[in-house]
Order: structure tokens, then C-alpha cells, then sequence
């Protein structure tokens, strides 16, 4: 009886091979042309697009795919579980053969490693690497090590080898939390710690899943990585500023501010610009996007943008809640008007004491002549 | 003695490392390192304290609110401030929320797979699986026909033969002790789970902005407006799409993780006998009743057990918490530990230069430092809250406790380890997504009485503070005690210093050696086979490690110079 | 003795640009200084307070940048007075000399300033730092404004000046380079007043004719 019902499982797992990965993956048509049309507008595409990426997952062989992990948070990881498209987490898990994430996989210790350089080994130039977290330089990469290697080796070994490296977040992208000021442990992003290295990055902190969906299923559908700005973002999705997408737009341009939290303004969603959001100078698509099944994003529920997707934002973008960065060697009590406007006040006192004396002195030389 | 290593310790946030001598076949030593350093509370010195958070926050992407919790109760706390009942309500439907859904994410995706064999699933009957779920719970989804479904997407993932994060694991482990039927419904529950965690954990979008790291956080109170009468702000809404998330995290804990663990836990009961550890809990209490800011208003009690001792609850005293130094990579005077507001260390690596095989654990070994309470070392977590709440007779934890440990048939003390920590965890879980919807209505009834305040100003510009402060913050985080101390001075941060809790958990020894609780819990751990030490992972798993908030630094003065190895 | 004599000092393109600086300045600063410190001035989203801050600031920027480039232009093609070699004193004999003796005259250590029809020495080269300034200000202004339409002609000719800072680099520089050229008018203004009553040449008045009273020596 058993048996009976396994062979006849087996032969309807037969003939779900031949239909498509998907549905043989449990999901459905349908769902899967309702992610292929999400992507299509992740990607900024026409939805006419769908059915071409729709035909490019079906076609493709999972490639692999690789996670490592550095000086970093999990903070990626755990967008990436939180994908929002529909079965987006099965799709990463399914489409991509994730060989190696150390949060998630089942091994460990020597067992993990050896799945790792398996993949290096045997698909040299194939897979994808995908770094989370900064690389420590200083001191011949101490800071982090993982399986007794330094991470700098490691990225070498395994971005060096791979077709392509996304850098999945700002830490990886760009160095990130730890090279802030004073970057103590010489962090820096895959770029700049494997040179040569074919890099996408995708900041963000942590950055949106559906980007690195988005990116992946771009080279799947167009065979090649898509479109980069000169810090080697992707356009589809860093291509425009927060503030020229945000909802709380109109009330910028009309001229109508949150001035205190939780005030008449705040809560009618006027824009957050004095509170000091950052979404002026930050290249990103998370008013469009948003976060976690696009239920929302910093500035719609409240609080300002603080850049998280610049590099260096933390020493730039900071403090978050001023408009402008402190004037260097001036306290942080001081905005650069206050700073500006105290220069043009003492010129003035200046030039109103010079000219005291030079009305004086102009007294004193005409007495003189008098004299004479 | 052989000594075996594990590292990467995987399905945990961050990087651990550990270390065990193997006598026969259980562990007779352990050392638990950490190996990788960022260095985040040298970064804050100098910032805008309102700053803070958002920087702490970053410590872990797991636990992803409690840095920000922390971090702006000790700036709260440094300027005296206290903030809107909304906004501690928020707060804790916030940091409720995070607890359910980690500790769900624990169980399934970084916990199961030490008991349960997915492999072994596939030799299950999907009907007998069904029955056996069906008697644990009434749960929608306990058909034959789901199962099947599951065990078919499942084999054709197998005969792929591509097996992705699967791939290389202890598969076929003598220490499996599941029936393949109990197997199969747990592996369907772990991508159940994948699916409820990311809708569940929407409560963080919906109050919070976005998950991870959520962005409404303020010193002084929350950045979401509440204004039932308007688009933007929290709004009935948005109340009510709570309201059915927060239904839905209950039902499921309800449902199938306390069932799930009841049952996998009735087949390992030996380990309710293995993992101990040191035996002293330490418990900073957590969920304010009122913004009063008082131990006595705080839902889950606040106080410390030592050697295992229930009868006797001791108080939490903030200056007698002291980090050692002597096995971590940072300079300081040996055998001197310190408090977190006072401590000089300077970090230096001594260890072995990558690649290396094995550090030397007799001197400093990792970049986690040792804290203790009163010099001893302290387990926190789960477990230390339910034995604090249950020494303390808590009117809903205790009747949970106790259903739990009939159901398995054992006495509390079963309770000190492995299997006492992951059950803990579950019955904290239960408790808190029942709580959860009191919170909620709470909320709503301010909000009804007309208070729509959620942020206390007074304090915001920072003219307003005293030229110098300090101030500490405390949170219960999923994985425990979490402290943050700040001192203040010219508006600017003079000296930040976390002490989290997996720095009190994968703590190294201290100068008198005591080891740390992942040490101590290691110690006569049985291992069926060294070569695949499957063992170990359930104790350091039982933990939850999260390593990359254990490793910080501190610089009180703010002017010491870098020094380089 | 000394003979004052009327000379036509500023060319008329000379004195357009100063004016279009000084009403392109004035406005730049207004505006700038609302779109750095925003108030909440409208009351409904129809109005468009920001929105025609931001437009005037734009507007004043072009007309600004314009006139910047023609005077730069005049420096090659106007008199003596308006020729570049005016602000750069130091590269000559005469030059050096005319600095030293106006800067003894500015710290009271010399009762009178030396003979000069055009700008003196100090001025001169003050205002080659003042339109280094001007140039800063139009680089980091249009850099910033091309934010709004990336990979357009405005964002790739300024592109470069990314090299220099973040955006948040150059809007603080924005700032700050605003508050030193109000300093500068102050001292601009004052300077003029002080040639004028020291010397009775008409300095206040030139730039509105163009003729200044130049002493005559005999």
C-alpha cells in the first residue's frame, strides 16, 4: 500500500519535472508570475517584461551561489529571510543553489568550510559570491577570522574566483559601521579588498531584499549585470534620490514641516526635512520599494532617512537629526549658520571698530594741520 | 586528549569558535572564542548621543531592536528623562514581537536541525505524520495530502542532488533519535515558520518602519505619530492589522511550536541532564507596566539565582557587574575587573596569525571579554528569566512552567540544561504572544482617552542637558541581560560601553578561571562520534549565540591612542 | 599740490556685473538661507512656499553664474582697470609695492593709501580669492541642483566635483562659503566708504557712473 502510494508520487513527481521548476518547487503559476511581475517593477521595467523573466527562471540551472560573512551584523541575512515578494525566500533558496551561508546551513565547522572551497574548487568563474559585512585590513586582517583564515584571504579566495560579488549592504559595499570614524580595525568593502573583482553593490543597512532578488533575476533575464553609477550601484534601484520619489514630497515643495515630534505635522505626515532626514542626498528606491511586503519605510512611518545606502554615511550623514554635518573643529552645539552668521557678525564689528579708529585718526590729521 | 575544533559555528549571527579536549567520548574542557572585532563603542566617542541607537543597533542584525531599546533607555536614563505611555506601549508591542518571532526563528531554522534529520524525513508516511500532528494540535494544516506535498518538494530538492545550505551536514548522526514521521512534520513546520516569521515580524514595519532594523526610535520616545484621525499615522487601521499579526503569532505558537517542541523534546529527555553550566541566572526584568521607570513595574520580574538555589531570589545591583580581560585580546591590568562606566582596555590582538589551527587558550583567546555579577559568571536568556519569574511565583509563567515539566514528566531541576534552555524559550514565547494583545488594547485605549503623545521633547535639544552625565539602559533581549552605560559630557559621547548577553554567555574564563557559561555547559557533554561533534552545536545552540554584538571595546577617557600589535 | 580730475574708470559691463552680483547675491542669500532653515510658512499643500524659494534660488544662480563668467571674459577684453593682471598684484614690481603700502595704510601705520585709479593692490587680490569663492559656489550649487536629474548634461558637467566630498560635504560647503561673502560685502561696503572719505574719489558714486575723482599728481 506504501509502496503503491510512493510509485505513484514518484511518477507525479515525474511529470512535475517536465512542467517547470517552480511548480515542481510547490509554487504556483500563479504566484510565480505575480513574483516575476514584482521583480519586473523592482527593476523598473514595463510589465511586459514578466514573461521574459518568467521564461528566463524556467530555462535556467540553478547556478550557485555563495554567503559569506564578515564584519557584519546578520542584518542582510535577516533581510533576505524576510523577502517579500511572494515565496521570495524559497525562490532565492530553490533558483540559486545556496551552498554556503553560515546562518542558515545545516553544517558546520570543517563540514562547512569544505562545502565552501568545494564550490571555489569546482565552479571556478561560475558561481556568485555574495558578501555581507566589512573586511578588516589593519594588521594583516586579525580583526576577522573565520575558519582560522582572515577574511581578506578568504574574499580573495572566493570573490576573486567567482563570475560576480554582490556586496549586500553597506558594510560590504563600502566599509559600512566599522570604518567609521576612527575605523579602528581598517575596515573596508569587497572593492577595495579585492581588487579586480567584479562587484554590484547593493547598500543599504541592511539593504532591501528585493533589490538582491531583483539584481540576481536581471542577470538571469538580460545574461548579463545590470547598469551601475560611478559607486557601482545598480540604476534600477539607486538611480533616483528618496527625496524625488517621497510621498511626504508636496509638503517640502508647499513648505510644511515636522517641527517637533509627534506634532500636528508629524502626525498629518508633513515632511521630516527640519528633523533632519537625509533623503535629499540619498540615492535609493525604498519610497517605492518600501520594506517587509511593502508595508512601509523610514520616512512614511516617521522618522528621516538617515542615508544609510551613501558610503561613509556615518560620518557624513551624521547627526542624523541636524539638516547639515558639524563644522569640523567646532562642538556639535554648533550648526554651520550659527558658525557663519557669528563670521559675518564679527567682520562687521571689526570693520565698525576700524573704521572708529580711522574716523579718529582722520579728527586727529585735519587738528594737525591746523596746527601747522 | 584530542581537541577538536568547530568553526565557523554555523546557524548562529556572527563569528564563534570553539575549542574542545575530548576525553573518551564526551567533552572534558571547552573554550568558546569569538573572531571577529569591529570595534563600535570606540566609533560612538564624540557623537550625538540621540545618535546612538542607531549605531547600537547595528551591533546585531538578529536581535534588531534590542541594541536600540538599550541604547536609548541609558541616554533616558543619563538626562532623566521619561517618555509617553504610547510610547512605552510601542516600545512593547516592539521588543514583545521580536522575542515571538526570534525565538520561533531560533527553534526552526537555527536549533531544529541539531534534533531533527531532514534526510530521515523522507522515509516518512505523510499519513501517520498527519495523525501524529493531528494529536498534538489542531492545527489547519495537518493533512495527509500536506504532508505528502512536503515530502515531494522535499525529494525532488534531494534528487537534484544539488543540496544547497543542506548540503555537508551531520545527516544520519547516531544522536538523531526522531522517527522519520516526526522528522517530516518538523521539516515542514521549519518552512512554515520561514513563511509566518517574515508576515509575523510585519508588526515591526507597520510600528517601526521596516525589519530588520527598524527606524522609529528616539531618545525621549517613538517617531510614529498616532493620530487615528490621519493617513499617515498609526491609525485604527493599522491598529487592527496589528491586532490580526498579533492573532496569527499566537495561533502559530500555540499550535505548532509549543507542540513541536513538546514532542521532539519527549524523544532527547536525557538532555534535560546534559548542558547545565555555571547555575547562577541573572535576569534585568523587562516590559514596564507605567514610563515610571520603577524594578517594581516591570512585567517579567527583575533578580539573579545563584547555584541553582530557586527558593532564594537575589537583587540586581548595577555596580557589582565587572568585565575581566585576562583571555580576551584586550590590554588591562590582570585580575582586574571593571565596571563598565570606569574600565581602561585598549584592544590587542595576541592570538595565533590566520591561517592558523588552533589558538592558545591557556593565555587570551578571543574578543569576547569576561563579565560577571559580583565575580561570578551568569547564565541570562530565557532560561534565567523563567527561573527568575518562577522563584518569584509570576501568575503566568509559572502555571506554564509547570504544565510543561508535567507534560514531560520532570521536576524543575530538569530545567538547568540543554533541554531546559530551549524549553524555556518556548514557554516564554507562549507567554509573551499571550500578553501581547493586552499591550495592544492598552495602546488603544490611550489612544481613545485622546492621548496621541508619543514623544517627550523637553529634553530633545541638547542645550537643555547638564554639561556631564552617565546613565545606564537595560533590556531583556531574546538571547538575555542586555546593559548599555553611557557617560555624557559637552553633549557628546565621552565613553560607551555594552554589556550584552552573549558576552555573558560565550564569556572566556576570567583571571581566577572560572569559565564562562558555554565552557561550563560544554563540560561532559557525551559525543557519539568527535569527528562530527553534533553534540556540541545542540549546547552552544541552546544559547542562541549571537556574536557580533559579545565583541566591543571600551575607552572611558576618549583620548588613549590606538595600539597596534 | 594734488588736483582731483574725473576719470571713466568702470566700464558699463564692468558695473552691470557688479550690480547683477550684488541683486544676484542678495536673493541667492535670502532664499538659501530659507531653504537651510525652513520655516512652516504655508498652510495647506497647494501653496508652494519651498517650491518658489527653490525656483527664485535657481533662477538667481543662473543669472549669477552668467554674470561671474562675463566679468571673468572682461578681464581679458576691458581696460586697464577691469584687466586680470589687477588681481593678481604679486606677479609684478609695482604690484608688490601698491600692496604693501595700502596694507600700512589699513593698520594705521601710513596716513595715506598709495596712489590707484582701479582697485588698489589689497583689494585686487582679494577679489581674486572673492571670485575663487564665486566659483566654489557655483560648483557645489549646480553639482547638488543636477542631483534631481542624474545622467543629464547638468549632472555629468559637474559630476567631478564629487571627487571633493559627499553631497552633505558640499551642501556644508555651500553654507559656509555663503556666510563668507556676506562677510566680504561688509568689508566690501565699508572699504568703499573708507576710499571714499579718505581720498574724496568718488569710489561710492564710480560704480554707478563709472567716473571716479583721480589725484592728479603733479
Amino acid at each position: 500500500m506504501d509502496k503503491k502510494d510512493n510509485e505513484q508520487a514518484a511518477v507525479a513527481e515525474e511529470r512535475q519535472m517536465r512542467k517547470t521548476v517552480w511548480e515542481e518547487k510547490g509554487i504556483s503559476r500563479r504566484d510565480f508570475m505575480k513574483f516575476c511581475t514584482a521583480m519586473s517593477a523592482a527593476l523598473a521595467l514595463p510589465v511586459t517584461f514578466a514573461p521574459k523573466i518568467a521564461r528566463a527562471l524556467d530555462e535556467v540551472q540553478r547556478p550557485t551561489l555563495v554567503w559569506l560573512e564578515f564584519q557584519d551584523c546578520a542584518g542582510n541575512t535577516e533581510a533576505l529571510l524576510r523577502s517579500s515578494s511572494p515565496s521570495v525566500a524559497e525562490i532565492i533558496l530553490d533558483v540559486l543553489s545556496l551552498d554556503y551561508h553560515e546562518t542558515i546551513m545545516a553544517a558546520a565547522g570543517h563540514q562547512a568550510e569544505d562545502a565552501l572551497m568545494k564550490t571555489v574548487r569546482e565552479q571556478k568563474g561560475k558561481y556568485i559570491a555574495v558578501v555581507e559585512g566589512s573586511i578588516p585590513l589593519k594588521d594583516d586582517g586579525i580583526y576577522c577570522c573565520v575558519g582560522g583564515k582572515s577574511a581578506r584571504d578568504l574574499a580573495r579566495e572566493v570573490c576573486g574566483n567567482a563570475f560576480a560579488t554582490i556586496a549586500v549592504g553597506t558594510c560590504a559595499a563600502y566599509g559600512g559601521i566599522p570604518a567609521a570614524a576612527p575605523n579602528p580595525t581598517g575596515a573596508v568593502g569587497v572593492k577595495d579588498a579585492v581588487p579586480g573583482a567584479t562587484v554590484i553593490n547593493l547598500p543599504g543597512c541592511p539593504l532591501n531584499p528585493d533589490n538582491l532578488t531583483a539584481t540576481v533575476i536581471h542577470f538571469l533575464t538580460f545574461g548579463k549585470l545590470p547598469a551601475t553609477d560611478s559607486q557601482g550601484r545598480p540604476l534600477f534601484a539607486y538611480g533616483k534620490r528618496i527625496h524625488d520619489n517621497c510621498e511626504r514630497r508636496p509638503h517640502f515643495d508647499a513648505g510644511q514641516y515636522v517641527e517637533q515630534w509627534g506634532d500636528m505635522a508629524h502626525r498629518r505626515g508633513h515632511c521630516l526635512y527640519k528633523m533632519g532626514c537625509k533623503g535629499p542626498e540619498t540615492w535609493h528606491n525604498c519610497p517605492i520599494q518600501r520594506y517587509n511586503d511593502k508595508t512601509s519605510w523610514p520616512v512614511g512611518a516617521g522618522h528621516g532617512c538617515v542615508g544609510c545606502s551613501e558610503a561613509n554615511f556615518w560620518d557624513t550623514m551624521t547627526p542624523f537629526y541636524k539638516r547639515l554635518p558639524n563644522v569640523p573643529g567646532f562642538g556639535i552645539e554648533y550648526t554651520a549658520d550659527q558658525i557663519g552668521a557669528g563670521l559675518a557678525i564679527a567682520t562687521a564689528a571689526a570693520f565698525a571698530g576700524h573704521g572708529v579708529i580711522s574716523a579718529l585718526r582722520r579728527n586727529k590729521d585735519t587738528e594737525g594741520k591746523k596746527e601747522e | 586528549m584530542a581537541k577538536i575544533v568547530i568553526d565557523p559555528v554555523t546557524r548562529i549571527e556572527g563569528h564563534l569558535r570553539i575549542e574542545a579536549e575530548v576525553s573518551g567520548s564526551s567533552v572534558a574542557d571547552a573554550w568558546s572564542s569569538s573572531t571577529m572585532f569591529r570595534g563600535i563603542e570606540r566609533i560612538l566617542q564624540g557623537r550625538d548621543p540621540r545618535d546612538a541607537w542607531y549605531f547600537t543597533q547595528r551591533l546585531c542584525g538578529v536581535c534588531t531592536t534590542v541594541h536600540s531599546i538599550a541604547s536609548i533607555r541609558s541616554v533616558e536614563n543619563a538626562l532623566g528623562i521619561r517618555i509617553p505611555p504610547n510610547a512605552e506601549l510601542i516600545r512593547n508591542l516592539i521588543m514583545g514581537i521580536q522575542n515571538v518571532q526570534d525565538h520561533v526563528i531560533h527553534f526552526y531554522h537555527l536549533h531544529a536541525l541539531d534534533w531533527v534529520d531532514i534526510t530521515s524525513a523522507l522515509k516518512a508516511d505523510p499519513a501517520r505524520t498527519a495523525e501524529l500532528a493531528a494529536s498534538l494540535s489542531d492545527w489547519p494544516l495537518n493533512s495527509p495530502t500536506y504532508f505528502k506535498g512536503v515530502q515531494a518538494k522535499l525529494s525532488a530538492f534531494v534528487s537534484r542532488g544539488r543540496l544547497g545550505p543542506f548540503a555537508n551536514a551531520y545527516w544520519g548522526h547516531p544522536a538523531y533519535k526522531l522517527p522519520p514521521e516526526a522528522n517530516l512534520m518538523a521539516t515542514a513546520h521549519y518552512l512554515e515558520a520561514l513563511e509566518w516569521q517574515k508576515d509575523v515580524i510585519r508588526i515591526h514595519a507597520i510600528l517601526g518602519s521596516k525589519n530588520p532594523h527598524p527606524q522609529t526610535f528616539l531618545v525621549g520616545g517613538m517617531a510614529i505619530a498616532v493620530d487615528p484621525d490621519s493617513q499617515t499615522a498609526l491609525n485604527a487601521n493599522k491598529l487592527e492589522e496589528i491586532r490580526l499579526l498579533l492573532g496569527k503569532a499566537r495561533e502559530f505558537v500555540e499550535k505548532v511550536y509549543i507542540p513541536d517542541l513538546l514532542a521532539v523534546a519527549s524523544f532527547y529527555k536525557e538532555w534535560a541532564g546534559i548542558g547545565g553550566g555555571v547555575g547562577n541566572y541573572l535576569c534585568y526584568g523587562e516590559f514596564p507596566a507605567d514610563n515610571s521607570g520603577k524594578p517594581e513595574v516591570l512585567w517579567i520580574p527583575r533578580g539573579i539565582i545563584l547555584n541553582r538555589d530557586l527558593s532564594r531570589l537575589h537583587p540586581v545591583e548595577q555596580d557589582k557587574i565587572t568585565e575581566y580581560v585576562d583571555h580576551s585580546w584586550y590590554e588591562g591590568k590582570p585580575g582586574t575587573a571593571l565596571h563598565p562606566w570606569d574600565g581602561e582596555t585598549d584592544y590587542k590582538y595576541t592570538g595565533p596569525k590566520p591561517p592558523y589551527e588552533y589558538l592558545n587558550t591557556d593565555e587570551k583567546y578571543s574578543w569576547v571579554k569576561a563579565p560577571r555579577y559580583a565575580d561570578l559568571p551568569m547564565e541570562v536568556g530565557p532560561l534565567a528569566r523563567c527561573l527568575v519569574a518562577y522563584a518569584s511565583g509570576h501568575k503566568e509563567v509559572k502555571p506554564v512552567v509547570d504544565l510543561v515539566l508535567s507534560k514531560l514528566q520532570v521536576g524543575p531541576e530538569a530545567l538547568f540544561s540543554t533541554l531546559g534552555r530551549t524549553a524555556a524559550r518556548g514557554i516564554e514565547t507562549l507567554v509573551i504572544a499571550q500578553k501581547l494583545p493586552q499591550w495592544l488594547d492598552a495602546l488603544v485605549a490611550n489612544i481613545k482617552g485622546g492621548d496621541l503623545s508619543i514623544h517627550n521633547n523637553e529634553k530633545w535639544d541638547p542645550d537643555t542637558w547638564p554639561a556631564e552625565a552617565k546613565g545606564f539602559g537595560w533590556h531583556e533581549a531574546p538571547r538575555g541581560s542586555l546593559g548599555h552605560w553611557i557617560r555624557i559630557k559637552d553633549q557628546k559621547i565621552a565613553n560607551y560601553q555594552a554589556v550584552v548577553p552573549s558576552t555573558w554567555l560565550a564569556s572566556p574564563r576570567d583571571a581566577k578561571g572560572q569559565r564562562g557559561p558555554y565552557e561550563a555547559a560544554l563540560q561532559g557533554t557525551p559525543l557519539a562520534d568527535p569527528k562530527r561533534p553534533l553534540e556540541i552545536l545542540r549546547t552552544v545552540h541552546s544559547f542562541d549565540p549571537c556574536l557580533a554584538c559579545a565583541v566591543h571595546l571600551l575607552d572611558p577617557t576618549g583620548n588613549e591612542t590606538v595600539k597596534v600589535v | 599740490m594734488e588736483k582731483l580730475v574725473a576719470k571713466y574708470v568702470w566700464e558699463w559691463p564692468v558695473r552691470i556685473v557688479h550690480w547683477v552680483n550684488f541683486l544676484s547675491i542678495l536673493t541667492l542669500s535670502v532664499t538659501g538661507i530659507y531653504i537651510g532653515w525652513a520655516k512652516t510658512l504655508a498652510h495647506d499643500p497647494s501653496q508652494y512656499v519651498m517650491g518658489w524659494m527653490r525656483f527664485v534660488h535657481f533662477v538667481a544662480g543662473y543669472a549669477f553664474t552668467i554674470s561671474v563668467i562675463s566679468r571673468i571674459c572682461w578681464a581679458f577684453v576691458g581696460n586697464e582697470y577691469a584687466n586680470w593682471r589687477t588681481f593678481v598684484p604679486w606677479a609684478f614690481k609695482d604690484g608688490r609695492k601698491n600692496m604693501k603700502e595700502t596694507f600700512l595704510f589699513y593698520v594705521f601705520a601710513r596716513p595715506r593709501p598709495p596712489h590707484a585709479v582701479g582697485h588698489n593692490a589689497m583689494a585686487g587680490a582679494a577679489y581674486l580669492w572673492v571670485f575663487l569663492l564665486y566659483l566654489v559656489m557655483i560648483c557645489t550649487g549646480f553639482a547638488l541642483y543636477a542631483q534631481y536629474a542624474p545622467g543629464s548634461l547638468l549632472s555629468r558637467a559637474f559630476g567631478w566635483v564629487y571627487i571633493f566630498g559627499s553631497s552633505q560635504g558640499l551642501r556644508l560647503t555651500h553654507h559656509c562659503v555663503m556666510w563668507l561673502l556676506l562677510a566680504f560685502a561688509i568689508h566690501h561696503v565699508y572699504s568703499a566708504w573708507l576710499m571714499d572719505v579718505k581720498e574724496k574719489d568718488g569710489c561710492m558714486s564710480s560704480i554707478f557712473g563709472g567716473w571716479k575723482s583721480v589725484h592728479e599728481e603733479e
